[in-house]
């Protein structure tokens, strides 16, 4: 696990061609993430995830294009800012054909360079050989003790 | 939705030195800048100017007692500060479902 980014593998029992469309095609992130979505699937667009009407509105900067491979884009970046290198979470589709199915891998990177370091606390969170999961449990058995204000 | 997170919060609690600070601030209680810089490898100054960090997301409250100032962690915060953590996994975990739901669907009416 690198620092500073957010992993995951799916397995998907569906050809590369169909998993790629899926996740990169607008008419299907309306369908698995946001009520609306727009842009061309294009190297450098900018596009847009909306939910509800228009009460969110995400700007995208599409990445990487390569079917059916790899597809990617950036997001989150500060308000009224097109999402660019430095500024955003960078989104990284990965699909490798496997059997008759796709392997699928997700990353999303770019905490470190927002400053939050999420991924590092959400994964030092989840493993609980490290101390930061220990919050919880130690505020619920420390709560009683703190004198009140 | 889209993505829930508060850069003030998060960035608050990125730091290891402010993390291990509420960790001595849960285990104690309360604490002074000086008491904490006792139980750390930074000055009280160096102690202070990360409370105030914590302060300002709210993940402490600081109360004046003498010259100093006694701080305790505000257990409200916290919690929503850990469960924004692992909503960021979580909410991804669910995307990935549904994708694989979506494109299963469209693989079986092929060859349907």
């Amino acid at each position: 696990m690198e620092f500073g980014k957010l992993e995951r593998e799916i397995r998907i029992d569906a050809v590369p061609e169909i998993v790629f469309d899926v996740v990169s095609r607008p008419e299907h992130i309306k369908r698995w993430w946001s009520d609306d979505a727009s842009f061309e699937p294009v190297p450098g667009a900018a596009g847009e995830l909306v939910w509800g009407d228009r009460a969110a509105v995400e700007p995208i900067t599409v990445v990487d294009v390569d079917p059916p491979r790899r597809f990617a884009f950036r997001w989150v970046a500060p308000e009224g800012r097109l999402p660019d290198a430095g500024n955003s979470l960078l989104v990284t589709f990965e699909l490798e054909p496997s059997g008759d199915g796709t392997i699928l891998r997700l990353t999303e990177s770019g905490w470190r360079e927002k400053g939050w370091e999420a991924a590092v606390l959400e994964e030092a969170f989840r493993d609980h050989e490290r101390g930061w999961d220990g919050f919880l449990p130690r505020l619920q058995g420390y709560a009683p003790s703190v004198v009140p204000r | 939705m889209t993505v829930a997170v508060d850069d003030e919060l998060w960035s608050a609690i990125g730091d290891p030195i402010r993390r291990r600070l509420l960790d001595l601030l849960l285990a104690e209680g309360v604490g002074t800048p000086t008491s904490l810089s006792d139980r750390l490898p930074i000055s009280r100054q160096a102690v202070t100017k990360h409370l105030g960090v914590l302060d300002r997301a709210g993940l402490v409250h600081a109360t004046p007692i003498g010259r100093e100032r006694r701080y305790e962690v505000d257990e409200a915060q916290l919690t929503r500060a850990v469960r924004q953590l692992n909503e960021v996994g979580r909410t991804w975990d669910a995307r990935l479902n549904r994708i694989k739901g979506i494109a299963e669907q469209i693989q079986r009416q092929k060859h349907a």
